[in-house]
């Protein structure tokens, strides 16, 4: 046993870090290589390239089954007699994770703050719901469901992004508090003569940017692809993000399916991108669905 | 009566105060005060209101509308559960349709089967990253990590690629094999055949890997190398370092990343429903609002599965102390 871990321990694990990597991006990759393929038969990819699903994804060209595109606004230009069509429903999704974004900014940052700065009866217990996903999302839909039947779909998804997402940002902010000397900071500022609002606008809240702004990040990216909430609770208006990737992977054939998600995995890389460029590396902010 | 009465005056003292503060002391209640109501307000009319309404639902004698109180949806619940049992079922509840039972026992095994696997790896990747010089080994920590972003439903479109019946895998492994793709995929196949449940166990260990890789992360964090260097300066095989110093040391850290990616497990929905393998609780939700139109089973169903996660983490939690901020 002693001899065989000598041996192979190392090896073994560094072909199961190998593996998952392969087994985690691999089906990533291939996706996104599949989407500019005519079509997949065989083993891997094959025919001419094409860019003919991507433009049926992104609801830039007509199809057979056009609402399954992301939905589009058609503008006709003046003078040219031209229609230019925009990928509306996009918009709509980046602005409903943004308002999502928006309220946890508004609820999360100062929690964050009143449990890493200050001991009050209660502090673990608020500090434990704050970052722990208390509701598992498919529930919070199902209540959500009876108690405002008549919101609109748009305004429940926010209320419930933003309460699904939360710990993501309580979680990101408080990582950038905890680095701080909150404590000295707050005194010295108040003993030059700082109001305490003053004090959290133009010392706290800026040494703690990092952290608000992966927090955000994170958050975004997450309420953009908040799916089980959104499937039980949307019922009309543009479709959010996810329903869109929804719709495509059940009932589109495979290509513009492939098409459909690598958009998502173009957001997802970008945002990663943006992460490293923060000091995040990836989504180790994130833990618990 | 009295202490009643002074707590009472005691409280409606310090609500004045916190409103307009006198002491310095007075005004820190305040600021904790602001600072949580945003929170607070969100999570009383985002999640609280809309579970206790869902618990009323639960127990409402009609579908469409709020009235009347009645115990039937938890009662057929209960008995369902009870049907489902060996032997004892038939005995206490004979001609009771165990479905029910069935849908939260596949939640359960099949949770704590992909929890374990998942666990597991997270162990051997956060040993492999935090103990081994790597390289490359910013890239793999983002690579790993890239999942966590997915939602369920594209988790599951990464198991059709791999495994669907025009799957990489599946169809190398038709060519080697010399048979059709449509044996051997995982995906597409019957719900409740072996192929299609192995198929889902892939799909949620895609999303759970990543998840316990970072909370173990953080625990290896924290480990003493000095002992571990001891230890094999002490000549002790790298196993035996591992069995008897590394893993007492992170074994707390193991039981909280058990418990969160069990919740992990339980939660996952977008993954059943396109791939539709195996009837666990989540996708049973979906079967009761869009096919039957029973909103109170679903609630009632909801209900015990919300206690259920609740109870099981605040106590798996407090009985490990595992640290929660790692999530």
């Amino acid at each position: 046993m002693d001899r065989l871990s000598a041996a192979v321990g190392r090896r073994a694990l560094v072909g199961l870090v190998v593996g998952c990597v392969v087994f985690l991006i691999g089906p990533v990759v291939l996706t996104f290589v599949a989407s500019f393929f005519e079509s997949w038969a065989g083993v891997g990819p094959s025919g001419p390239l094409t860019l003919t699903h991507w433009a049926q994804a992104l609801g830039l060209a007509e199809t057979v089954g056009a609402s399954r595109g992301l939905g589009t606004w058609v503008v006709d230009v003046p003078a040219t007699g031209l229609a230019v069509r925009i990928p509306a429903s996009l918009a709509f999704s980046v602005l409903l994770a943004l308002g999502g974004v928006g309220v946890n900014l508004v609820v999360g940052i100062p929690i964050a703050y009143a449990v890493t700065r200050y001991e009050f009866a209660g502090r673990d217990w608020l500090n434990t719901v704050a970052v722990l996903p208390v509701v598992p999302g498919i529930v919070l839909g199902i209540a959500f469901l009876r108690t405002y039947p008549n919101l609109p779909s748009a305004v429940a998804l926010v209320i419930g992004y933003s309460l699904l997402k939360a710990p993501y940002m309580v979680l990101a902010v408080q990582s950038s508090f905890e680095s701080m000397d909150l404590r000295r900071l707050e005194e010295t500022a108040r003993s030059l003569g700082a109001s305490w609002p003053r004090t959290v606008a133009t010392v706290i809240l800026p040494n703690a940017k990092r952290g608000i702004l992966s927090g955000s990040i994170v958050c975004w990216t997450l309420a953009a692809a908040e799916f089980n909430f959104s499937y039980v609770v949307y019922s009309r208006g543009p479709k959010p993000f996810s329903l869109f990737l929804f719709e495509n992977i059940s009932n589109n054939p495979f290509q513009r399916a492939a098409a459909a998600v690598s958009i998502y995995f173009l957001i997802v890389a970008g945002v990663t991108a943006l992460l490293r460029a923060t000091g995040e590396r990836g989504f180790s902010t994130g833990g618990v669905q | 009566m009295a202490a009643l009465d002074s707590e009472e005056t005691g409280l409606r003292e310090r609500a004045a105060t916190t409103a307009l503060p006198e002491t310095e002391r007075d005004r820190e209640r305040r600021r904790i005060a602001v600072l949580s109501l945003p929170f607070l307000a969100l999570a009383t009319f985002g999640a609280f209101v809309p579970l206790v309404e869902m618990v009323r639902v639960s127990t409402s004698t009609s579908s469409f509308a709020v009235e009347g109180f009645t115990l039937s949806a938890y009662r057929e619940l209960f008995a369902s559960i009870l049907a489902y049992l060996p032997v004892v079922g038939d005995a206490v509840v004979p001609g009771t349709d165990p479905v029910y039972g069935a849908v939260i026992w596949n939640s359960l095994w099949f949770g704590a089967a992909t929890t374990v696997v998942s666990v597991a790896v997270g162990v051997g990747i956060a040993h492999a990253l935090e103990k081994y010089d790597l390289p490359f080994e910013g890239a793999v920590v983002t690579l790993v990590s890239f999942p966590i972003s997915l939602p369920g439903i594209v988790a599951a479109f990464m198991m059709i690629v791999l495994f669907g019946t025009t799957g990489v895998l599946s169809n190398a492994v038709a060519v080697l094999a010399g048979t059709s793709p449509d044996a051997v995929a995982l995906t597409g196949q019957p719900s409740g055949s072996t192929k299609a449940i192995l198929g889902l166990f892939f799909g949620y260990l895609y999303s759970m890997i990543p998840r316990a890789t970072f909370l173990l992360r953080g625990t290896y964090a924290e480990v003493n190398e000095d002992a571990e260097a001891a230890a094999r300066s002490l000549g002790a095989s790298p196993w035996e370092t591992f069995r008897y110093v590394t893993l007492p040391q992170i074994r707390p850290g193991v039981v909280g990343a058990v418990i969160l990616t069990f919740r992990t497990a339980l939660a996952i929905f977008g993954t059943v429903l396109v791939l539709k393998a195996l009837s666990v609780i989540t996708f049973r939700f979906d079967q009761e609002i869009q096919v039957g139109f029973d909103l109170p089973m679903a609630s009632a169903l909801a209900t015990v599965f919300f206690a259920f996660t609740l109870l099981f983490t605040f106590a798996g939690l407090r009985f490990t102390d595992a640290e929660v901020a790692e999530a």
